[in-house]
């Protein structure tokens, strides 16, 4: 009986050794959601770039526009000494003949400026007349220093004693106070994803794949929370795509086709798998690869022998969704221009998801893209510029990076995040 | 060996092409695992679905000593086993048939020509416990101690069904070699 036992045990265990069996293919469709992705560290080191890259814009405009309101706005903020000791006392200016009057408001000034000043020195509105900076200025209603005095010791200091009754600041226009405001906004997107893949095939998709030029628009309401937030949201309809190269296509296999199913060629894509449900289009890839999945090759059955007509050897995806942001915006500039950072998350709601091929001007169905996430999730990042054309109405302008924190298919890999750079514009009227 | 160290890579960094590859690479030798563990294919299908996410969940866990299908299939064995602990409740194993079976005398019989489906046929009619444990000592190489622990029953039933097991299946191959050699002569 052991031995028997032996024997049945090794025709089992040889006979099932190698032995396959196909699963059914929902096993994997059932699989694959529940996988959890993890989530890149190059994400976090990305986006750290790009907030690093805003903040240094932001600061760089910020220098920008403090060096615009020495100029144009004669507040008293040009004596800031860094800022407006080039514009008073240039090195080639004698300072001798300023003249003192009466003392009024004390400025503490740096001390390396005033060293190779002589003690006592006077500056004569003659030579403030002569002195070409300091004239512009008087042509800006700046004020006329009439008398300074300099003193010598420990700190060296400059007193602005009077300043002429003349001296009146300009006055920016007045800004709405009102808290809300809506604006509608569109923009120019160009799109594409990161990929990290190493592999040949992913590769080989993103090679073979062109974003189209896309566009988003929509109207944004915003709210005031105080002088330097605001919240804004809205409903944005954004439209892009990419075009797949190397594919392909020609109609007339209806009358071929023979085979069941609701789709006879798969095209695999960054954004996931072309499903093409249309029975009249046959479908092959131009050079050898996995690109295409398929029962029906070119071995077996050739298009150009059945005579097929050739549409294109381009598809074309198109993606649309509404999407609703939730968008934070911070005033750090507040001027006749004013500078937002903007930050923010958006929700799409994919409405439209085709695939064609394109005959001349029209359009030849082709299919759709299969198991794409219906909602995305997007972070923003942007800078805002706002040009305030009167009380109410505004002209605003904001390239704005986006990051998609979702990958558009779960199957297609992670490794394909899709990001888009757009410059909205638009106008916003408050209320 | 490096390529399927890219492929784990890539399925830990949560790349879902690496993930498929690695799932169509080997999921029809599990699914056959699973098909020899289970009485119906949807058994069958459940398993080799919480198999694979386990597999996938506890990709970090392997340290690339051994083989990685040895690996994969220890996982899917056990899912099975989980499956078969919490179901077994269910099963009756001493079925008249298969008292019938036991006193049945098993002859020499003749096992070539006998395929690997055949094979699976007659395993999968086998009634869960005896399958289980048949499973895990003829095929998976498992001890009696082990499987007594794995299964939670005495050594000694283990041996008990492992023997029925045994007799149930050269009864039932001796049929199906007798049925296909008169198919065979006409």
């Amino acid at each position: 009986m052991d031995e028997r036992g032996a024997n049945i045990d090794l025709l089992f265990r040889n006979g099932l050794k190698d032995y396959e069996v196909l699963p059914p293919p929902e096993v994997w469709e059932n699989i694959h959601p529940a996988i959890k992705v993890k989530t890149n560290a190059f994400i976090f080191i990305r986006a750290a770039a790009l907030i690093g890259l805003v903040v240094t814009l932001s600061f760089l405009a910020y220098r920008w526009s403090r060096e615009i309101s020495i100029g144009h706005d004669s507040t008293i903020t040009a004596f800031d000494i860094e800022a407006a000791s080039p514009a008073f006392f240039p090195s080639y200016i004698s300072l001798n003949t300023i003249t003192v009057k009466e003392r009024i408001p004390d400025i503490l000034f740096n001390k390396s400026l005033f060293e190779d000043i002589p003690e006592n020195t006077i500056l004569s509105d003659n030579d403030k007349n002569s002195i070409p900076e300091i004239a512009n200025f008087n042509g800006k209603n700046i004020l006329t220093i009439n008398r300074v005095s300099l003193q010598h010791g420990p700190v060296k200091s400059f007193e602005i004693l009077t300043i002429d009754q003349q001296y009146v600041p300009e006055i920016s226009p007045v800004k709405s106070t009102e808290r809300w405001s809506i604006a509608a906004m569109a923009s120019p997107t160009y799109y594409s994803s990161f990929n990290s893949g190493r592999d040949g095939l992913s590769k080989q998709l993103m090679a073979s794949e062109t974003p189209l030029v896309s566009y988003s628009g929509g109207v944004a309401v915003s709210y005031k929370i105080n002088k330097r937030f605001s919240i804004q949201t809205g409903l944005y309809y954004s439209s892009l795509g990419q075009e797949v190269d190397g594919v392909s296509s020609f109609s007339g296999f209806k009358q071929y086709n023979n085979t069941k199913g609701n789709h006879n060629f798969e095209v695999l894509t960054t954004s996931g798998s072309i499903y093409a449900h249309n029975p009249d289009v046959f479908l092959i890839a131009d050079g050898p690869g996995e690109r295409i999945l398929t029962t029906i090759t070119n071995d077996v059955f050739d298009p150009k022998k059945a005579n097929l007509q050739p549409i294109n050897s381009t598809l074309l995806q198109n993606f649309s969704y509404l999407e609703l942001p939730i968008v934070m915006k911070y005033k750090f500039i507040d001027k006749t221009i004013d500078f937002n950072l903007i930050g923010g998350i958006s929700y799409g709601l994919l409405v439209n998801n085709s695939a064609y091929a394109r005959v001349g001007g029209s359009k030849y169905p082709v299919g759709n893209t299969e198991g794409l996430n219906p909602i995305t999730l997007s972070s923003s990042i942007g800078m805002g510029m706002e040009y305030n054309i009167s009380n109410k109405l505004s002209l605003n302008f904001e390239p704005t990076f986006r990051y998609y924190l979702n990958p558009f298919n779960e199957v297609t890999g992670s490794k394909f995040h899709p990001y888009s750079l757009g410059v909205f514009s638009g106008l916003s009227y408050k209320f | 060996m490096s390529e399927i160290k890219n492929i784990i890579k890539g399925c830990l960094a949560g790349d879902r092409r690496d993930q498929e590859l690695l799932y169509r690479r080997h999921a029809s030798k599990l699914y056959a695992v699973c098909l020899q563990y289970s009485g119906n294919d949807e058994e069958a299908r459940d398993t080799l679905q919480e198999g694979f996410i386990k597999i996938f969940e506890n990709l970090s866990h392997y340290k690339y000593e051994g083989s990685f299908e040895g690996w994969m299939r220890r996982i899917t064995v056990n899912t099975a086993l989980e499956k078969f602990r919490c179901r077994h409740n269910l099963y009756r194993v001493d079925d008249i048939d298969l008292i019938r079976e036991q006193d049945a005398d098993p002859d020499n019989h003749d096992y070539a020509g006998l395929e690997a489906n055949d094979l699976l046929g007659i395993i999968r009619e086998l009634p869960p416990k005896y399958r289980m444990v048949f499973n895990l000592y003829a095929i998976e190489g498992y001890s009696h101690k082990e499987i007594s622990k794995m299964v939670n029953i005495s050594e000694g039933t283990s041996k008990s069904n492992l023997s029925r097991a045994r007799v149930i299946l050269q009864r039932r191959v001796g049929s199906y070699t007798g049925i296909k050699k008169s198919v065979v002569n006409g």
